[in-house]
């Protein structure tokens, strides 16, 4: 093998670097058991909804069509175009909630020595700048190597920048939470605005979670969340590192719990990498 | 009702730097962050199938052996910068009580509760388990034939070949021959890296003044001189062989044998053929263990039958990158193949992980390799200390140099320690070691 003729060596690195930290572990989602009854009364209250609106619609149409054939037109372009938008919003729904699972084959893949490099090049052909990283990639042969690699590269990289749009949140949240003279909206606004981190980082990694899609990948959150708090620490100093400003420390002792509720978004925006990212 | 539990005793044994100190503290660590829900042992979490489980440490109860110093190593290694545990020889012992829920509608019936002791067992004391066999004549011609060739037994040797035939039995000669050859011993361990040295408390003596009789060394004939070291050499084997009874080793009943397989590589093929029949050794001690009850009552009446599964484990595996740990896992099922009796298993682990794995680009070639912090340093280092062979190395591959393994820094501890301890594969051992008590 190649590797026996490799003089072993150790060398130290040009940069300097913090300790090293564990990479959080994701627990498996528990196995589900077909659609929930809220799902099947949900859906059908929207198929009930839909599709008697579509057949008092079409009706309707037909009548204006028999008063006169211009109006008739003028009723059908507006059914169609209402129409339409729904139909686009469910699609786009789908296109979410199939992201996810295509997240989930990725991982699949990944896990499996036999297909692991197809799909770590698949995966990295599908990254804005995975290009660099195809011919390191195309050198490799193992899968834990491949890994290793993605590891270094690319998903480094994603959670750099998602740990910086946890720091924008954090840094939003305590600002406004500083300026808003009603604490009892705070929460709300928390919520509101770790939602919408949700689907940044979601965004980031190439999806583009509609409203299923922001339910179901919260749920893969609240899963890989467990192992990012065990790697609470990190969170904690980038969270510290976010609130560094010197106005806003000044400001920091009269809003309590903003500081908690700022490291939140940062541990939420790990988790929600940890959640979309295949390995 | 703190003794109504049945007791689980666990042995961690290994020569002195094999990292058994980390491995206690690591798996402490570990199973009480499982027990607050933290997912630090994913595959003992995935067998326990959504079952809870708690865990806490056990007070100390009336056993005559030392406390494992479980908050003190903990702190040292979630310390920042970290510090590695101090250094430890004794035996001692660290408790938990470990409670585990049933599933379903057995979910009302009160928990599966065991008390999990892990016994920190210096290695160099089951060296001694072989002699127990053997008489002073055979043990003292085995050993002076080992040291044969070897320049730096040579004061020692001069000395044994120097007695006269009709020595007398003189205090100041065993004295002046045991204080040679023990010092011999702690060279060979130290300069050569040599790891069969018996008997094994001439180099980790226990707890307490050492006994007269202590004081003897491998001699050839039947000189009065001789005599007398041969009466030592049984006096401690007697007691070697009360200890064995004792409740220090006498109840351990699984066994976790630690060995420091990337270390040897490192030493050369003397030190390494030294460390495979050290740890040969071991396995076949444990056979000799249960000897004295014949293998269908053991299974019957399991106290009777001793150490009923013992994992031999190569540690500090987070020196080299996955691909070449599986090369070092099937490396000592190599090393270990015995025909022991109970369930065995190989593992290569590293309970306190300091390094992540990395693609290095070298020669042209890429190259499997971690890389971590140096204690005390603020960058990176890389390490490829050298191919990891998964058979016993032939001459073809002491050609090649394996590097010796730095001294790298605890990753960060998750939560400062209640998170547990980064670790490689230590779930897969604890699932090993618990299997029958797990649903
Ligand atoms: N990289 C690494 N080094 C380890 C690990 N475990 C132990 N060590 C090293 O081995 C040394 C000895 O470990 P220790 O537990 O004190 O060994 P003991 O004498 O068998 O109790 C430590 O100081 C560490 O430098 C591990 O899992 N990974
Ligand atoms: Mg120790």
């Amino acid at each position: 093998m190649s590797e026996t003729r490799t003089r072993p060596r150790l060398e130290i690195e040009t940069q300097l670097a913090p300790r090293l930290e564990p990479v959080p572990v994701v627990l498996e989602a528990p196995p589900s058991t077909g659609p929930g009854t809220l799902t099947l009364l949900g859906g059908g209250v929207a198929i009930l909804v839909l599709g008697l609106a579509a057949l008092g619609v079409g009706n309707f149409v037909a009548a204006q069509f028999e008063r006169a054939a211009p109006l008739g037109w003028l009723t059908a372009a507006v059914a169609v175009a209402g129409f339409g938008l729904i139909a686009a919003a469910i699609r786009r729904e789908l296109r979410g909630l199939l992201a996810l699972r295509t997240v989930d084959r990725l991982r699949a893949d990944l896990a499996d020595p036999a297909r692991a490099r197809a799909a770590a090049r698949m995966w990295v052909e599908s990254l804005s700048e995975g290009a660099t990283l195809l011919p390191a990639l195309a050198a490799i042969q193992d899968r834990d190597a491949t890994l290793a690699l993605l590891r270094a590269g690319p998903i480094a990289t994603l959670r750099a920048r998602a740990d910086a749009l946890g720091r924008t949140a954090a840094l939003q949240i305590f600002a406004v939470t500083a300026a808003i003279p009603w604490p009892a909206f705070d929460g709300l606004l928390v919520a509101w605005r770790g939602i919408r981190l949700v689907r940044e980082v979601a965004e980031l990694h190439g999806m583009r979670p509609g409203l299923l899609g922001t339910l179901g990948l919260l749920r893969r959150t609240a899963l890989s969340a467990a192992g990012v708090v065990a790697t609470d620490l990190a969170a904690d100093t980038l969270a510290r590192a976010a609130l560094s400003n010197p106005l806003l420390q000044h400001v920091a002792g009269d809003v309590a719990g903003a500081g908690v509720a700022a490291r939140r978004m940062v541990v939420l925006a790990r988790a929600t990498a940890l959640a979309c990212s295949p390995v | 009702m703190p003794f109504a539990r049945p007791t689980i005793r666990i042995g961690v044994t290994g020569l002195a730097r094999a990292g058994k100190t980390a491995m206690l503290t690591s798996m402490a660590a570990n199973l009480l962050a499982l027990g607050a829900g933290l997912p630090a042992l994913p595959a003992l979490s995935q067998r326990l199938q959504g079952r809870g489980i708690r865990v806490s440490v056990a007070p100390a109860g009336a056993d005559p052996i030392p406390r494992f110093d479980y908050p003190a190593h903990l702190a040292a290694l979630a310390a920042d910068p970290p510090r590695w545990p101090a250094r430890t020889d004794a035996v001692s012992l660290l408790a938990l009580d470990v409670e585990i829920g049933r599933a379903g509608l057995a979910a009302a019936l009160p928990p599966t509760a065991f008390r999990l002791e892990l016994v920190d067992y210096p290695g160099e004391w089951l060296l001694d388990l072989p002699l127990l066999e053997q008489g002073f004549p055979t043990w003292s011609a085995a050993a002076l034939a080992r040291l044969q060739g070897l320049e730096i037994a040579a004061p020692f040797l001069g000395f044994v070949q120097g007695m006269p035939a009709q020595a007398a039995a003189d205090e100041t000669l065993a004295a002046t021959g045991h204080a040679l050859y023990r010092a011999l011993l702690t060279r060979l361990r130290d300069e050569c890296g040599l790891a069969l040295l018996q008997p094994g408390r001439f180099l980790m003596p226990p707890p307490g003044p050492a006994p007269p009789w202590m004081a003897f060394f491998p001699l050839p004939g039947r000189s009065r001189l001789a005599s007398l070291l041969a009466d030592r050499y049984d006096r401690y084997r007697d007691s070697a062989r009360r200890e064995l009874r004792a409740p220090g080793f006498g109840r351990i009943d699984r066994l976790v044998v630690l060995a420091d397989v990337l270390g040897a590589l490192h030493a050369g093929p003397a030190a390494f053929a030294d460390a495979a029949a050290a740890l040969d050794a071991a396995a076949r001690a444990l056979r000799w263990s249960n000897v004295a009850v014949p293998a269908w009552l053991a299974q019957l009446v399991p106290a009777l039958g001793g150490i009923r599964r013992v994992a031999f484990a190569a540690a500090k595996s987070d020196h080299v990158a996955e691909r070449q740990r599986a090369n070092l896992k099937s490396l000592v099922a190599r090393l270990t193949q015995t025909q022991a009796r109970g369930p065995t298993a190989a593992f290569a682990l590293a309970s306190v992980r300091c390094t992540e794995d990395i693609v290095w680009q070298l020669e042209g070639h890429p190259i499997s390799a971690v890389r971590g912090r140096l204690i005390g340093a603020d960058r990176l280092a890389r390490s490829y200390p050298g191919e990891v062979p998964s058979d016993p190395p032939d001459a073809g591959f002491w050609t090649h140099p394996f590097l010796s393994l730095p001294d790298f820094e605890p990753l960060r501890l998750p939560l400062g320690g209640r998170g547990g301890v980064p670790h490689i594969r230590l779930d897969e051992l604890l699932v090993f070691l618990l299997e029958d008590l797990l649903p």
